[in-house]
């Protein structure tokens, strides 16, 4: 079977020219990286053992092997990770594969323009993650004490008949409810126009379920901001800040990173 | 501690990377790209990956619980109670 060439990013050829990537070990764990010079561009890239890899192989491990995609997985970020502390570097996909090098040079030739513009625009920064969790039972209290019409209403409600209380206090919660959601989205929009004061740019993710957090809190918010290295600092401290102010009402402020520039790194 | 340097040295789980490396990391076109069954899955099918790697921590941990009708039904109690709810019985 053929060899395979596995890509984890782009550098600039000026910056891999300046120093060494190091000592990173390959997918397989035995070997190391090397670089692929493309124009101005500088592919990181390992060679896969096609007797040890192929693509049926691969895409067996990453759908039916959960301990091996972990592993992989951590091994990619981590390679990408590392390689992000050096130089300005483009991640590329989990597993983006090419058969020869020719293939691989040919594929990233026309992009070169694409390129360049993207190593400008990260050159620099770093990315930073944050979700933010909410208590929605502290939540819904503070609303209740800050409503003092709600209490009379609730009164109200306790004195008719057992079952029209039901519908009337099922119909109050849904209020309660979409109040709840409307405020939770402002709050936290108003968090990330105030981080975007230190970024460079901010995205808006998808929040995910609580299937996928594991956590009791739900997530309200999942953003990432593409920061200049010397505005970190100001930037974490702020969350920091935001987040002391605001625990005591039921919010967590979580960042993480730096992460490579994956969202902000497109270059289609 | 810096600020930065707590928040750097904090644990990244496994659904924050494949969030990222298999939804943001840059396509280009190569010969393969293997995709685990698409980008909705970091979303949906990974609650699988969640959950095998839950109940590794639980059995680690060795108090592993399963659902039981009993505690359905103590459940399903306190929900009418909550609600005001007439419980059937």
């Amino acid at each position: 079977m053929n060899d395979l060439i596995y890509l984890y990013g782009l550098i600039p050829e000026t910056e891999a020219n300046a120093q060494s990537i190091g000592e990173l070990k390959d997918f397989g764990g035995k070997g190391g990286l090397r670089l692929v010079p493309i124009q101005d561009t500088a592919a990181i890239v390992c060679t896969l053992d096609g007797n040890e890899y192929s693509e049926e192989l691969i895409k067996d491990k990453t759908s039916n092997d959960m301990e091996w995609l972990q592993e992989k997985a951590f091994h990619h970020h981590e390679t990408v990770l590392a390689l992000a502390k050096q130089f300005t570097v483009i991640p590329l996909k989990f597993c983006t594969l090419y058969k020869s090098e020719e293939s691989l040079i040919s594929s990233i030739e026309p992009n070169a323009e694409k390129l360049t513009k993207t190593f400008e625009s990260i050159a620099g920064m770093e990315e930073w993650n944050l979700k933010i969790y909410c208590d929605d039972k502290a939540l819904k209290k503070q609303f209740s004490d800050s409503n003092p019409a709600l209490a009379e209403k609730m009164l109200e409600i306790s004195k008719l008949p057992k079952g029209k209380q039901f519908f009337e206090k099922r119909k109050i919660d849904k209020w309660i409810d979409g109040e709840i959601e409307k405020e939770k989205d402002q709050v936290s929009e108003g968090i990330h126009e105030k981080l975007c004061g230190h970024a460079r740019s901010g995205h808006v993710k998808k929040t995910w379920g609580k299937d996928a957090t594991g956590r009791n809190d739900p997530m309200t918010w999942n953003s990432v901001y593409l920061v200049d290295k010397s505005g970190v600092d100001a930037f974490l401290n702020r969350i920091e800040e935001l987040q002391k102010e605001m625990e005591t009402d039921g919010w967590q402020l979580e960042a993480s990173g730096p992460w490579p520039a994956y969202h902000f790194s497109s270059i289609s | 501690m810096s600020v930065r340097e707590s928040v750097e040295n904090k644990d990244i789980a496994l659904i924050d990377i494949l969030d990222v490396i298999l939804d943001k990391g840059v396509a280009i076109k190569a010969d393969l790209v293997i995709s685990i069954a698409g980008v909705d899955l970091v979303y949906l099918d990974l609650r699988v990956l969640i959950a095998s790697v839950e109940s590794l921590v639980q059995a680690q941990q060795n108090n592993s619980k399963t659902v039981s009708s009993e505690q359905f039904d103590m459940q399903k109690e306190a929900l009418c109670d909550a609600t005001g709810q007439p419980v059937e019985r």
